[in-house]
C-alpha cells in the first residue's frame, strides 16, 4: 500500500522524464528536505555539528567522487588531495582579499586544473596503473603542502580559515554554517540527478561500459574521461573548501591524508556506484559506523578490564572501511542504494508479486 | 545514364596482425543508395575491413575514401561525425542504461553534452532532450521497440538487442550504415524482420548500406552487389547471382562448411 504505482500513467515525455516520476517519492523527498532544512531547530548543537554537518559535507564529497567512479568508471585514490587543494587555495584566496564566493571558485578551479593534469597522465594507462597514478597524486600533494610553508601556514602547519561569508555578510552561527554546507550539497545533488538524464551523463556511462562502442557513435572516450576528472575534481575542491570553512575552520595537512581518500572511496562503494541516494547512505554509514564501533569496543574493553592503547582504537575505523569495501564489493556491488531499491521495488507492487 | 556516386571507396587496403595478413589488397566501392554485401567464411577478414573503415584498425597500406575524402587513420569518433554508423558482430550495447537511453546516446553527435547544461537542466537541457526524444521515438516506432523502451538493456532478449543496436545506429542519421552480421544467432522469423527493416531503412532514409553476412540466402536476397572474401583475399564480386556461382566461392564455402561441422 505504500507506493501505489497503479494508475500512474505518464502522458508526455516530459512527465515520464521527471526526476521523481512517482508521487509518493516526491512527498517523501519533500518531507526529508524539510527535516534537513529544519535540523538546527530540533537538533542539539552537538548532534548538528558533529553528526549532521559532517554527513552533509562528506555526502557532497562522495557525490563528487561518485561522478568519476560510478558514472565514468575511473578509480581515484587521491580524492582527499583534490579536496586539500581546494581548501588551501580557497583559504589563501580569501586571505588575499577575494570574496568567499570567488574564493570557492578559485578552490574548485585549482583542484580541477591539478586534478586534470594527473587525470590526463592517468588516462594514458589503464586499470591498476590508473589507481597507482592517483595514489601518486595523493603523495605529491601531501608532500607539497607539508613542505611549502607558504601553503601549509608555517611551522605550526595550521591554517586558520577566515569567517564564512555569504555575499559579504559574516555567518557565525552553527545553523548558518550548516545551511551553507547543505546548500552546496543540494546543488551537487541536483547536478548529479540531472546528469543521468542528459546527453552528458549518457556519454559518460557509454564510455565506462564500452569505449569502442561509444566512439563509434561519436563520443570521444578520452575527452569524456577528462571531463569527468575535471568536474569531479571541481566538486572535490569546492567541497574541500566548505569542509575547511564550515567544519574544521582551521586546517592541517593530516586532515587530507590517504586514510581520508580511502574513506571517501568506501562511502562511494558502500553507498553504491553511480547512485545519488547511495552517496547519502554511504557517507552516513562510513561516518557513523566507526563512532559506534569505537564506543562499543571501548566499553567492551573496560567491561573486560582490558586496557586498549589509543593507537589501536584509532586503527579500528580503517579496518572497518577495508572490511566494508571488500564486503560490499563481494556481496552487493551496487551498494546500500541497491538494497534500498530492492525493498522499494517490493513495496511498489505490494501486495502483488508480479512486476509493474 | 549518370555515373553512380561512390560513397565509400576502399583502395588496395592491406592489414596484418603480427604475421597474419588479414587483408590482402582489398579494393571495393559502394555506390549511393546501394546495399553492398561483404561475404566470406569466418575469419576471412570481413570485420577487419569494417574496423579499418571505422578507424579502429587503420590499414597498413592503401586508402579509404568516404564521399571522396580520405578517412584513413581517422579516429572512430571523428568517422562517426562524418556520417558513418555501424553495428557490431558481438553486441556492444551499454549495460546500466535502459533501452531508451541506449538509443538516445546514438543522438550524441547532434546534441550538446555539457556539465553546465546538466546543472541548469530546466533552462538549458530539457528542451533539447525532449526534442531529441521525439526523433528517437520515430525510430522506436519504426523498429517496433515500444514494448521494451523502459527495460534495462541486460534483460532484453538477444534478437531484440540486435534491433536496438540498429536503432542506435539509425538515430545518428548516418548516410552510410555498416552492419556486421546483423542476423547472427537469429531464428528465421527474426531474420525476416531484420531484412525488412534494412530494406525499409534504405528506402525511407536514402541510406547506403554495407552488409556483412555469411548467410548466402540473406545476401542474395538483399544485396545489389557484393564481394566475397577468403583468407583476406577477394575471390569474386559483382551481382550476387554471378558471384555466388563462381567456382572459387563454392569451394571456399564448402571447404569451411566441412570445417565448421568438424569444429
Ligand atoms: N585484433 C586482432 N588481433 C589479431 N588478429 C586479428 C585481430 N582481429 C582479427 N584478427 C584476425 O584476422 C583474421 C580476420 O578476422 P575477422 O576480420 O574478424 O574475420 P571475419 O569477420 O570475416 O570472421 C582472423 O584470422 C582473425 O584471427
Ligand atoms: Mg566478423
Amino acid at each position: 500500500m505504500l507506493y501505489r504505482l497503479a494508475g500512474i500513467r505518464h502522458t508526455t515525455y516530459r512527465s515520464a522524464r521527471q526526476l521523481f516520476p512517482i508521487p509518493f517519492d516526491r512527498k517523501l523527498l519533500g518531507f526529508v528536505i524539510l527535516l534537513g532544512v529544519a535540523a538546527p531547530f530540533y537538533l542539539s548543537p552537538l548532534h548538528l555539528n558533529s553528526y549532521l554537518l559532517p554527513w552533509v559535507i562528506w555526502t557532497t564529497a562522495a557525490l563528487g567522487l561518485n561522478l568519476l567512479m560510478g558514472w565514468a568508471g575511473q578509480v581515484h585514490l587521491g580524492y582527499a588531495a583534490v579536496m586539500a587543494i581546494g581548501a588551501y587555495a580557497a583559504i589563501h584566496a580569501t586571505r588575499f582579499g577575494l570574496p568567499l564566493e570567488a574564493a570557492l571558485l578559485v578552490g574548485g578551479l585549482a583542484s580541477s586544473v591539478i586534478g586534470l593534469a594527473f587525470g590526463a597522465a592517468a588516462l594514458r594507462v589503464k586499470g591498476l596503473y590508473l589507481a597507482v597514478t592517483t595514489l601518486a597524486m595523493q603523495s605529491i600533494v601531501d608532500w607539497t603542502i607539508v613542505h611549502v610553508p607558504a601553503i601549509s601556514g608555517g611551522s605550526q602547519a595550521t591554517l586558520q580559515a577566515p569567517t564564512l561569508r555569504l555575499f559579504g555578510l559574516p555567518i557565525e552561527t552553527d545553523a548558518g554554517r550548516y545551511w551553507y554546507a547543505l546548500g552546496l550539497c543540494a546543488i551537487v545533488t541536483v547536478f548529479l540527478l540531472n546528469v543521468s538524464r542528459t546527453s552528458f551523463g549518457r556519454a559518460l556511462v557509454a564510455v565506462r561500459e564500452k569505449d569502442f562502442a561509444a566512439a563509434i557513435i561519436g563520443v570521444s572516450p578520452f575527452k569524456f574521461k577528462l571531463l569527468a576528472f575535471w568536474c569531479s575534481s571541481f566538486i572535490g575542491g569546492v567541497t574541500g573548501a566548505i569542509l575547511a570553512f564550515c567544519y574544521y575552520r582551521a586546517i592541517t595537512p593530516e586532515q587530507f591524508h590517504l586514510e581520508v581518500s580511502i574513506q571517501v572511496v568506501a562511502m562511494v562503494i558502500v553507498g553504491g556506484l553511480g547512485s545519488v541516494l547511495g552517496s547519502y547512505f554511504g557517507a552516513g554509514l562510513v561516518l557513523l559506523a566507526p563512532i559506534f564501533l569505537n564506543n562499543w569496543v571501548a566499553s567492551l574493553a573496560s567491561a573486560l578490564n582490558l586496557s586498549l592503547q589509543t593507537d589501536v582504537l584509532s586503527q579500528i575505523p580503517l579496518v572497518l572501511y577495508g572490511g566494508l569495501i571488500v564486503g560490499f564489493l563481494l556481496f552487493e556491488p551496487l551498494g546500500l542504494a541497491k538494497i534500498y531499491d530492492n525493498v522499494r521495488n517490493y513495496f511498489l507492487v505490494w501486495p502483488f508479486r508480479h512486476a509493474r | 545514364m549518370q555515373e553512380p556516386e561512390k560513397v565509400l571507396e576502399i583502395r588496395s587496403v592491406d592489414r596484418s596482425f603480427g604475421g597474419l595478413r588479414a587483408l590482402k589488397e582489398v579494393s571495393l566501392h559502394v555506390n549511393r543508395g546501394e546495399i553492398f554485401g561483404l561475404v566470406g567464411p569466418n575469419g576471412s577478414g570481413k570485420t577487419t575491413i569494417v574496423n579499418s573503415v571505422t578507424g579502429f584498425y587503420p590499414p597498413d597500406k592503401g586508402d579509404i575514401l568516404f564521399e571522396g575524402r580520405s578517412i584513413k587513420g581517422m579516429a572512430p569518433h571523428r568517422v562517426a561525425r562524418l556520417g558513418i554508423a555501424r553495428t557490431f558482430q558481438n553486441l556492444a550495447l551499454f549495460r546500466g542504461m535502459s533501452v531508451l537511453d541506449n538509443i538516445l546516446v546514438g543522438r550524441h553527435i547532434h546534441m550538446h553534452p555539457s556539465a553546465l547544461a546538466a546543472l541548469f537542466y530546466w533552462v538549458w537541457a530539457e528542451r533539447e532532450e525532449l526534442r531529441h526524444r521525439d526523433i528517437v521515438e520515430e525510430t522506436i516506432d519504426f523498429l517496433q521497440l515500444q514494448d521494451v523502451r523502459d527495460t534495462p538493456i541486460e534483460i532484453v532478449p538477444l534478437g531484440l538487442q540486435k534491433r536496438i543496436e540498429l536503432a542506435r545506429a539509425l538515430v545518428s542519421e548516418p548516410r552510410m550504415l555498416i552492419l556486421d552480421e546483423p542476423m547472427a544467432g537469429m531464428n528465421q522469423e527474426e531474420k525476416e524482420y531484420m531484412a525488412r527493416f534494412i530494406l525499409d531503412a534504405r528506402e525511407e532514409r536514402g541510406l547506403t548500406v554495407l552488409l556483412i553476412e555469411h548467410h548466402m540466402d540473406v545476401v542474395s536476397a538483399l544485396c545489389d552487389r557484393m564481394t566475397v572474401l577468403s583468407y583476406g583475399e577477394q575471390i569474386a564480386g559483382g551481382k550476387p547471382a554471378e558471384a555466388l556461382s563462381n567456382p572459387r566461392v563454392i569451394e571456399a564455402y564448402l571447404g569451411t562448411k566441412g570445417r565448421e561441422h568438424a569444429a
